[in-house]
């Protein structure tokens, strides 16, 4: 299969791709252990020792780390509350604040000094040099943002679908579930209903393909923007040389071109959480909503 | 299916990461419900609680104030009354009290006035029982000298008792 642009193939301009590519590269010495393995780990445990920091000792009149924590919490639950409805929302809160603030902070991590820039040079073949930010040929990158791996976003995808599947079977039960996806709607009775009966099978199985396409499609858009975002932060950094700039210039304007796109990218960073996030509240809110008829 | 597998692999899915990436994320679930959103929830639930017990508190306390008011107002009220009583009672407590010295005050007035008038009518015959018995005596020393004779206790008696019997003062 070849990607191509209007003017060059995607390999053509592979030194401009961040993180070294679109796989995820493995740790020399750890086998399937990931670049982008490790900064989730990484990510997890500063996630664990803010939360632990925030909550070890709760009180009535909450400290600065509290109230952050209290805030983001209460907000989000509002904002769950109000896509999925009050019942459900217990039920699917913990998951879809989880996935907002894991997503947030993992596509914020790309945006980290030596997240996707650091790495390991090999020269045909060869290491040249065990850590740099300087590679004329191929470089694995030691920290890859996890949400730049398909393997993260597909993951989060797949516990939300079986999460998913779960509260929907609570909710609606596999009978609901079927005559939900199936059934005649509009509340129509008689002979017409049943002419109706092949066209909302139709739609059923219609309905069923665009449920299995759900975590294709929340994985590759999640994948795809933080991507192209480390591929146009790592473009702007090289592009002073490739422009035929050297010396103090290069490293200039390797520092000020992308430093537009770094807001831009905290501004992606929240966009795609709330989509990915959203995107799941109104899927559950889809499945679990009790037609009029019922 | 096939194209969907060719671009996973394609974009660099492999099922030991991605199953790594799971395991992650399910820990990251558990952390962050133990950690933040259990004992943030229960907080919230507890400042909510906390919230509605003031605001019930609130209320009975302005029920209590209120009832407190009336209260006050009430015992005001009755004690304005019970002064306003008080204050009659005493007015005309009072005013009995200065009609009944008014009216001692009056016959002492007139018991004096009486004694004077008595003393005064005692003090008058006096003067007069004195001032006949004077014009006696003037009568007697005049009769005395005119007549050159001198009276004697009965001549005397008989011109004071017809002097006293003709002087009327």
């Amino acid at each position: 299969m070849d990607f191509s642009l209007s003017f060059t193939s995607l390999e053509a301009i592979s030194p401009l791709l961040a993180a070294g590519g679109l796989n995820p590269d493995e740790i020399p010495g750890l086998g399937w252990f990931t670049n982008s393995l490790f900064v989730a780990i990484f990510v997890t445990v500063a996630i664990l020792l803010f939360t632990r920091m925030a909550t070890r000792r709760m009180e009535m009149v909450p400290g600065k780390k509290q109230n952050l924590v209290e805030f983001v919490v209460e907000f989000l639950y509002g904002q769950v509350e109000a896509v999925v409805g009050e019942k459900v929302a217990p039920k699917v809160f913990p998951l879809l604040c989880t996935i907002f603030v894991f997503v947030l902070i993992c596509n914020w991590s790309g945006l980290l000094p030596g997240v996707g820039t650091a790495g390991i040079a090999y020269d045909e073949g060869e290491m040249a040099a065990p850590l740099t930010i300087k590679a004329e040929g191929k470089m694995t990158p030691i920290l890859r943002p996890p949400s730049a791996d398909l393997n993260f976003t597909l993951a989060l995808a797949a516990v939300f679908m079986i999460v998913w599947a779960w509260v929907t079977i609570r909710e609606v039960g596999v009978m609901g579930f079927i005559d939900h996806t199936f059934g005649v709607k509009g509340g129509v009775e008689g002979l017409i209903k049943w002419l109706l009966v092949p066209i909302f099978i139709l739609v059923g199985v219609i309905e069923l393909i665009s449920i299995a396409s759900r975590p294709v499609s929340l994985s590759l858009r999640l994948f795809g923007n933080v991507y192209a975002g480390e591929t146009l932060l790592a473009s702007m950094m090289a592009l002073g040389k490739s422009l035929g700039l050297t010396g103090i210039w290069a490293f200039i304007s390797s520092v000020l071109l992308p430093l537009p796109f770094y807001f831009l990218e905290i501004l992606v960073g929240i966009l795609q959480a709330t989509v990915f996030s959203l995107l799941c509240a109104i899927f559950v809110k889809l499945s679990t909503t009790h037609d009029e008829a019922h | 299916m096939q194209v969907v597998t060719d671009i996973f692999t394609m974009f660099g899915f492999k099922l030991a990461p991605f199953i790594a990436q799971i395991i992650i994320i399910l820990v990251v679930y558990f952390i962050l419900s133990k950690y933040a959103f259990g004992p943030v929830m229960a907080m919230l639930e507890e400042r909510r609680k906390r919230i509605a017990e003031g605001e019930a508190n609130l209320t009975q306390i302005d029920e209590k104030l209120a009832s407190a008011e009336a209260k006050v107002q009430e015992m005001l009220d009755q004690a304005n009354k019970d002064a306003e009583r008080i204050i009659g009672e005493a007015r005309e407590s009072a005013d009995s009290f200065r009609e009944q010295k008014t009216q001692a005050a009056v016959a002492e007035a007139q018991q004096i006035v009486a004694k004077a008038q008595e003393a005064t009518k005692l003090e008058h015959e006096r003067v007069m029982g004195e001032l006949k018995r004077d014009f006696g005596r003037l009568v007697i020393g005049a009769t005395s000298k005119v007549s050159g004779k001198i009276l004697d206790d009965g001549d005397q008696k008989r011109i004071n008792d017809e002097v006293a019997g003709q002087v009327s003062l």
